[in-house]
C-alpha cells in the first residue's frame, strides 16, 4: 500500500486564501486547463492545478513547500482560459501573499503593512521619526530647524550620519528577518520537492561559492533579463515596466552605495574635503541616479496602467497588497525627484518636507521587504535558485559525492 | 364484398422515366381488373385529389390504390368515407432504389427487371385492396375517467394533481400511514430551480396540502393493491389494508421450474393445476370478479424506491456495521432530527466523509443502484454538516464519479464554493476505527497527488435507490400472464419496457410508470416524470373510448379478430402476447381484451390454426399479396424473393436507403409488416409454394438490448424460424432460403447490403426446386 499522508485540512487557511484575493479557489474542478495553457509551467511539476486543489483542501504546509507558486508571474493566461472562472492566477497571487505572511517575523508587522492604512500610517510615523531625528540632529549641528539657513542642502537637515544611524539597524533587522525566512522557505520547498536528506535529516545545500556562481548568478541574470516574464501571455506588456523598475532599483542601490562611500566614509568618517552632497547635476553618479529615478517612476506607472487595464479586462484581479506596493514605489520615486526639483528651484518650505517624506517612504519600502508583496523579490529569487539546484540534484550533478542522490529514483 | 378499385399512379419524381406507365395501367385494368387506372404527374396536388374524389363519386369506387410516394409520408388528401386506401411506395421501392446509369451496359436488362418490379407492386397493392376490409373500431362505452395512482410520494402526488387538474379523478393508494414518501422525510432538499447555491425547503409539504385540498383526488392511506383486474378503461381494483392478506390477492402462475417434477419432466396438466391451487390457496381465480372492486380507467405506478441497505458483513472494507458508518438515508434521518450527532456517543459531528464508490482500487463502480441522485444527496448532506457547524465543520466527498447533470451542475458549483467541503476523486481503500471514537478513511489515487487519510466523526455511504418493482409485483394484475411486469431484470428491476422509444409505457397497456420506480430520479425529475405518466394515462382513457390503439399504433382502429370455432386451445397466443392482452378460460380458449392490445399481431404470427387476423392485415390478405407476385418459372436470372420488413425500423430504413440512392436487387418484393412477431409461417409456405426462391425477414434487434417496438416480436420471429427451417428441410429445401436479419432504423447504409447478400446466397442455391409446380 502506498504511503498515506494523514491530512488535516485547515479551514482557516482556505478562508485566508479566499480573503487575500483567491475567493474563486473553490470553483476549480481540476480539469488542468490552467497547467496546459501556462507558458511557464514545467512538465516535471506542472502548475497551477495542484496548487488549486491544495488550497481548496486547506493544506497549508503543502502549499508552503511549493516553490512553483513563485515561478508564476501572474500573467493571467490560466485565469483567461479557466472554464469555471476559478481564476488560478489570482489564487496563486493570494497564496503568495499568504506565504509572505507565513514566513514573516513578526507576523504582526506583515499584517499591519498588509493593509493600506497600516502602510501609509507607517509612512507617516516614519516621517515623524525623521522629523524628530532631524530636530535632535539640529541640536548637534546647530543648524536652524526645521528649515536650515542658506542654500538648500539636505545634509544640513539630516546628514548621512543620522540617516545611517536609523537605516543601518533597520537594514540589519531586515537582513536577519529575510535570512530566517529564506532558510525556512528553502527547507520547506526542499521537502516539497522531495529532495534527498542527509543522514542528520537536513537538506543539502551547495557551499557558498558554488551557490553564488552556479545558482544565484544565473538566477539573477535570468531575473534581470526577465526571460520568464516575457513568456507571459496575457500580460506580456507588463514586462517592460517591471524590468524598468527592477533596473531602477539596481541603479539606485548602486548609487546609494557610491554616495554612502563618498559622503559617509570619505566625507564623513575620514573628513575629506569636497566629498559631500549634493552632487553636481553633471556628476555621472547624479546622472545615473536621475536616470534611475526616471526609470522607477516611468516603470511603476506602466505597471499601474497595465494593472488598471487588465483588471478592467478581467484577466487580473489586483489586491490591496498589489496597489500598496505600486503606490509606495511611486511615492518613493516622486518624493525623491520632488525633493531634488524643489531643492534646485529653491523652495525651502516644500523641499525639506518632501525630503522628509522621501526618507519615510524609503524607510518603509526597506522595512516592507520581508513583509509585503515586495517580498516576492526574495522568494521568487530563492525559488529560481532552488529550482536550478533541485534540477542538478535530481540529475546527480550536485557533486559532493552524491552522484546518485538517495531517494530520487523512487519518486 | 366485391371491390370496385381505382388505381392512381404518380408519375413525378422520375417515376415515368424509369418505368413504362402504360404497361402498369394495363396490368391494373386488364390483369387485376381495376375499374379505373390513371397516371398523373401531380397526383398529390389539389387537382389530383379532386380527380380521385370525382372517380370515387362517379365510378362508385370503394377501394383506391395510390402508387407513388412511400406510405410513411403523412398525407391525408386521399381520405374518403368508406373507401379503403392502399398506398404503395413506388417511388422509393422501385425507382429511387433502382436508378440505372445512362452508360450502364446492362441498362436494358436492368430496365426490364425494374419494370417487372413495378408491375408486381401494382399487383400486390391491388390484391391487398381487394382483400382488405375497413376496420370498425371497438369503442368502449363509458370508460372510467378515474386514474389510480399507486404510491403517495412526490411522484404519485404530482401525477394525481396533474390528472385532477386536467379534469380527471384520481385516487392515491399509499401503503404508509401518511403521504409524502421519502421527500417528506428530508431535512431539506436539492433545489428545484435557481437559486442553486443553497438548499431548498421540502416541496413535499406543499404537495400534500395541494392533494388534500383537491376535491378530485381521493387518498387511501395504509392501503395496498390486492389485485387489478380487467382492462384499461375499466380496471377493477381490489384494495386491502396494508400488510394484510386478502382473498382478492392476485394469483401467481407457476414458473417454468415449478411446472417440472423433480426429474425435470413436465408435470401433467392436472398436477400443474394442483400445484397452482396449492400455491394460490385462499386466493380467488384471476378471472373471478370482485363485486366490491373500485373501477379505474388507467393506472400510474409511482411506488418509488426503497433504500439499499447493505447486508451484515457487506462492505467490510468500509466498516459497515460500525455505528458511525451509516447510509445516506440513515444520515438524513439523523439530520432531520436536529443537529447531527454521532450515533455511538452523541458527540457533535464536526467531520463527515461521504463515500460514493465502495470498490477500492479494484473497481470504480458506485454502490448498487447509485446514480446522480446519490451524488447530489451527498453534496446536499455535506451542506448539512456545514450548516450545523459553520465554523469548523468539514465534509469530505470521495468519489469515482460525480454526476450532476443539467442544471444540477450549478448546485455542484454552489456547494463547491463552501470552504469546508472537500472533494476529490479517489479510491477509498479502507475505513477503520481510529481509536478515538471516530473513523479513519484511507483514499488512494486522489487528485491531490497522494494517497491520503483523514480522521472523521462519521462515514456516510452513498447507497442507491432500489426500485420497488425489483422485489414486488406492485400492480398485482389479475392477468393470465401473472401479477407482475415481465422481464424487469433486463432493466435492473426498474419498471420499464423501452426507455428510449416509450418513456412511460410498461409492458401492460394502461399502466404507466413514473418516478423512482422508473429510474433513479431527483425530486425535480420525478415531478416532471409524474406529469408525463399522468398524461399518458389520460391518453389511454381517450384511446379506449375512441377504440384505437395506444402508442406506437395510436391511429390504428383495428383490433385482432378470433375465429374461435377453429381454436385448438394451444395457448400460444396467450403465452406469447408481449403485453399480456389475452386472458383465457379454463379450457384455454383465449379471451381478447382489445383495450389491452397494441395491435402488433404477435398473436396472429403465433397461431398455427391461422384463426387470428385484422381486417386489413391477416393471413389471407398478405398471403394473397404474395401469391399475386408473378414468378417466372423458367428464367434462372429472374428469381423472386419476398422481404417481410418491419414497419417500425426496417421499412423506414429502406425508404432512407432509397432516398440516398442505394441500390438493392430488383428481385425482391417488399411487404411491410406490423412487427416480425406477426409474420405467420403460413406466409413463408405461401411464398415457397408459389415458386418463390427465398424469404427474408427484416426486423428490429432482439435480446437484452432489444429495439423491438413490441418488445418480443422479433425475438419470437427468430424462434419460429426454427420451425420454418424444419419445414423447409422436410420439403427437401435448403433452410437458408429463409433468413432473419436485424436492422436498426439508422442502418440505411447496411440494409441494401443485407438484401443483396441474401439474394446472392439464394442465387447460389439456384431456383426453388418446386418452381412451376
Amino acid at each position: 500500500m502506498a504511503e498515506q499522508k494523514k491530512l488535516q485540512p485547515d479551514l482557516a487557511f482556505v478562508k485566508g486564501v479566499m480573503e487575500a484575493g483567491g475567493d474563486t479557489v473553490n470553483k476549480c474542478y481540476q480539469c488542468a486547463t490552467c497547467s496546459v495553457v501556462c507558458p511557464l509551467s514545467t512538465d516535471e511539476s506542472p502548475f497551477p492545478r495542484k496548487e488549486m486543489l491544495w488550497a481548496q483542501w486547506g493544506l497549508a504546509s503543502k502549499v508552503a513547500g511549493d516553490a512553483d507558486v513563485w515561478l508564476c508571474h501572474q500573467c493571467g493566461d490560466c485565469t483567461k482560459y479557466c472554464p469555471r472562472g476559478a481564476r488560478p492566477g489570482d489564487v496563486l497571487g493570494a497564496i503568495r501573499a499568504n506565504a509572505i505572511k507565513y514566513y514573516a517575523t513578526p507576523r504582526a508587522l506583515a499584517d499591519m503593512l498588509g493593509t493600506s492604512g497600516g502602510m501609509w500610517g507607517a509612512v507617516v510615523a516614519a516621517a515623524v521619526l525623521w522629523f524628530i531625528v532631524a530636530a535632535i540632529w539640529a541640536q548637534i549641528t546647530g543648524e536652524a530647524f526645521p528649515f536650515p539657513e542658506g542654500s538648500i542642502e539636505f545634509h544640513k537637515y539630516l546628514s548621512v550620519i543620522p540617516i545611517d544611524a536609523v537605516m543601518l539597524p533597520i537594514v540589519g533587522l531586515i537582513s536577519f528577518v529575510c535570512y530566517k525566512a529564506i532558510t525556512a522557505f528553502w527547507a520547506d520547498i526542499s521537502e516539497g520537492a522531495n529532495m534527498p536528506r542527509s543522514f542528520n535529516g537536513t537538506y543539502p545545500t551547495p557551499p557558498l561559492g558554488i551557490l553564488v556562481s552556479n545558482y544565484i548568478v544565473p538566477a539573477v541574470k535570468e531575473i534581470i533579463a526577465h526571460e520568464r516574464f516575457k513568456k507571459c501571455g496575457q500580460t506580456a506588456e507588463r514586462t517592460k515596466g517591471h524590468q524598468w523598475v527592477l533596473i531602477a532599483f539596481i541603479i539606485l542601490f548602486i548609487v546609494t552605495i557610491i554616495v554612502m562611500v563618498y559622503a559617509d566614509i570619505l566625507g564623513g568618517l575620514l573628513g575629506m574635503e569636497g566629498f559631500h552632497t549634493p552632487l553636481a547635476l553633471w556628476n555621472p553618479v547624479k546622472i545615473a541616479a536621475n536616470i534611475g529615478a526616471f526609470l522607477l517612476i516611468a516603470g511603476i506607472w506602466m505597471i499601474k496602467s497595465m494593472r488598471d487595464a487588465k483588471t478592467e479586462e478581467g484577466v487580473l484581479k489586483s489586491s490591496q497588497q498589489d496597489w500598496n506596493l505600486i503606490w509606495l514605489i511611486f511615492a518613493v520615486g516622486v518624493t525623491g525627484v520632488g525633493a531634488e526639483i524643489f531643492r534646485l528651484v529653491g523652495i525651502k518650505l516644500i523641499a525639506y518636507p518632501v525630503y522628509t517624506l522621501h526618507l519615510a517612504c524609503v524607510l518603509i519600502l526597506f522595512l516592507s521587504l520581508p513583509y509585503t508583496k515586495f517580498a516576492h523579490l526574495i522568494y521568487r529569487t530563492t525559488a529560481y535558485v532552488h529550482e536550478k539546484w533541485a534540477q542538478d540534484v535530481r540529475a546527480g550533478k550536485a557533486g559532493f559525492g552524491l552522484e546518485k542522490p538517495v531517494g530520487t529514483d523512487e519518486h | 364484398m366485391s371491390k370496385n378499385i381505382g388505381v392512381y399512379i404518380y408519375t413525378g419524381d422520375g417515376i415515368k422515366e424509369a418505368v413504362d406507365i402504360d404497361k402498369l395501367i394495363e396490368v391494373a385494368t386488364s390483369e387485376m381488373s381495376a375499374s379505373v387506372a390513371k397516371a398523373d404527374d401531380n397526383l398529390y396536388s389539389p387537382a389530383g385529389i379532386e380527380m380521385v374524389k370525382k372517380d370515387v363519386e362517379t365510378e362508385g369506387l370503394n377501394a383506391v390504390v395510390i402508387a407513388g410516394v412511400s406510405p410513411r409520408y403523412e398525407f391525408d388528401g386521399f381520405k374518403f368515407d368508406g373507401v379503403y386506401v392502399e398506398k404503395v411506395g413506388m417511388r422509393e421501392l422501385v425507382v429511387w432504389s433502382h436508378k440505372i446509369a445512362d452508360d450502364d451496359e446492362n441498362a436494358d436488362t436492368k430496365k426490364e427487371h425494374v419494370q417487372e418490379l413495378a408491375e408486381d407492386y401494382i399487383r400486390m397493392a391491388v390484391t391487398r385492396a381487394q382483400k382488405a376490409e375497413m376496420p370498425v373500431p371497438d369503442k368502449m362505452e363509458n370508460p372510467s375517467d378515474r386514474i389510480l395512482v399507486i404510491g403517495g410520494g412526490i411522484t404519485g402526488m404530482t401525477a394525481a394533481i396533474e390528472a385532477a387538474e386536467a379534469g380527471y379523478k384520481a385516487m392515491i393508494v399509499e401503503r404508509e400511514a401518511q403521504l409524502g414518501g421519502f421527500a417528506a422525510k428530508l431535512r431539506k432538499q436539492v433545489p428545484l430551480g435557481p437559486d442553486y447555491s443553497s438548499l431548498a425547503p421540502r416541496v413535499a409539504d406543499e404537495l400534500i396540502s395541494k392533494v388534500n385540498s383537491n376535491p378530485n383526488i381521493e387518498v387511501k392511506l395504509a392501503t395496498e393493491i390486492a389485485r387489478i383486474a380487467n382492462v384499461p378503461g375499466e380496471y377493477r381494483v381490489s384494495l386491502k389494508d396494508a400488510g394484510t392478506k386478502s382473498e382478492w390477492d392476485a394469483p401467481v402462475p407457476l414458473t417454468d421450474e415449478e411446472k417440472l417434477d423433480e426429474n425435470g419432466n413436465e408435470l401433467s396438466a392436472e398436477d400443474q393445476k394442483k400445484k397452482y391451487d396449492e400455491k394460490n390457496e385462499g386466493r380467488q381465480e384471476y378471472t373471478e370478479v370482485d363485486p366490491n372492486a373500485e373501477v379505474f380507467g388507467a393506472v400510474v405506478v409511482a411506488s418509488g424506491w426503497k433504500p439499499y441497505v447493505p447486508q451484515e458483513g457487506e462492505f467490510e472494507r468500509l466498516s459497515w456495521g460500525n455505528p458511525n458508518v451509516v447510509t445516506n438515508v440513515q444520515f438524513e434521518e439523523l439530520a432531520k432530527n436536529g443537529k447531527i450527532v454521532r450515533p455511538s456517543d452523541g458527540k457533535e459531528v464536526k467531520s463527515v466523509a461521504f463515500i460514493q464508490s465502495p470498490g477500492g482500487k479494484d473497481d470504480d463502480a458506485d454502490f448498487p443502484y447509485a446514480s446522480h441522485v446519490t451524488n447530489l444527496v451527498s453534496l446536499k448532506q455535506a451542506k448539512y454538516v456545514r450548516e450545523d457547524y459553520p465554523e469548523d465543520g468539514k465534509a469530505y466527498i470521495f468519489y469515482q464519479h460525480m454526476r450532476t447533470p443539467g442544471q444540477y451542475e450549478y448546485f455542484y458549483k454552489g456547494l463547491q464554493d463552501d470552504a469546508g467541503i472537500y472533494l476529490t476523486k479517489g479510491a477509498v481503500t479502507e475505513v477503520k476505527d481510529n481509536g478515538q471514537g471516530g473513523l479513519n478513511v484511507s483514499v488512494e489515487n486522489t487528485l491531490l497527488g497522494d494517497s491520503i487519510s483523514v480522521d472523521v466523526d462519521m462515514v456516510v455511504l452513498a447507497t442507491g435507490m432500489v426500485p420497488t418493482t425489483r422485489d414486488e409485483a406492485v400492480v398485482n394484475l389479475a392477468y393470465r400472464q401473472g401479477p407482475a411486469f415481465k422481464e424487469l431484470e433486463l432493466f435492473g428491476g426498474y419498471c420499464d419496457s423501452n426507455f428510449i422509444c416509450f418513456p412511460y409505457e410498461t409492458r401492460r397497456t394502461g399502466i404507466y410508470a413514473a418516478g423512482g420506480v422508473h429510474r433513479s430520479m431527483t425530486i425535480e425529475e420525478a415531478i416532471e416524470d409524474a406529469a408525463g405518466a399522468a398524461l399518458k394515462a389520460i391518453q389511454c382513457l381517450k384511446a379506449a373510448s375512441e377504440g384505437h390503439a395506444v402508442h406506437p399504433r395510436t391511429w390504428d382502429h383495428d383490433y385482432p379478430d378470433f375465429y374461435f370455432q377453429r381454436c385448438t386451445q394451444c395457448k400460444r397466443c396467450t403465452e406469447e402476447c408481449p403485453f399480456g392482452a389475452l386472458d383465457d378460460d379454463e379450457k384455454g380458449t383465449p379471451k381478447p381484451n382489445p383495450t389491452r392490445c397494441r395491435r402488433c399481431g404477435t398473436c396472429m404470427g403465433a397461431c398455427p390454426e391461422r384463426i387470428i387476423g385484422f381486417k386489413d392485415y391477416n393471413i389471407d390478405v398478405i398471403g394473397s399479396m404474395i401469391k399475386a407476385i408473378e414468378v417466372p418459372d423458367d428464367d434462372e436470372d429472374k428469381l423472386r424473393m419476398v422481404v417481410f420488413a418491419c414497419e417500425n425500423d426496417a421499412y423506414p430504413c429502406l425508404d432512407m436507403a432509397a432516398a440516398k440512392g442505394y441500390w438493392w436487387s430488383p428481385l425482391v418484393r417488399v411487404i411491410p409488416v406490423r412487427c416480425l412477431g406477426s409474420v405467420n409461417v403460413a406466409w413463408i409456405k405461401d411464398a415457397m409454394s408459389s415458386g418463390m426462391d427465398g424469404a427474408l425477414l427484416l426486423g428490429c434487434r432482439f435480446g437484452d438490448d432489444y429495439q423491438c417496438h413490441f418488445v418480443k416480436g422479433s425475438e419470437l420471429a427468430n424462434r419460429r424460424m426454427e420451425n420454418v427451417a424444419e419445414t423447409l428441410n422436410s420439403l427437401g429445401m435448403e433452410p437458408e432460403r429463409v433468413k432473419l436479419a436485424q436492422v436498426a432504423i439508422d442502418e440505411y447504409d447496411k440494409v441494401p447490403e443485407i438484401i443483396n447478400n441474401f439474394v446472392d446466397e439464394v442465387m447460389a442455391m439456384g431456383p426453388n426446386p418446386f418452381k412451376g409446380w
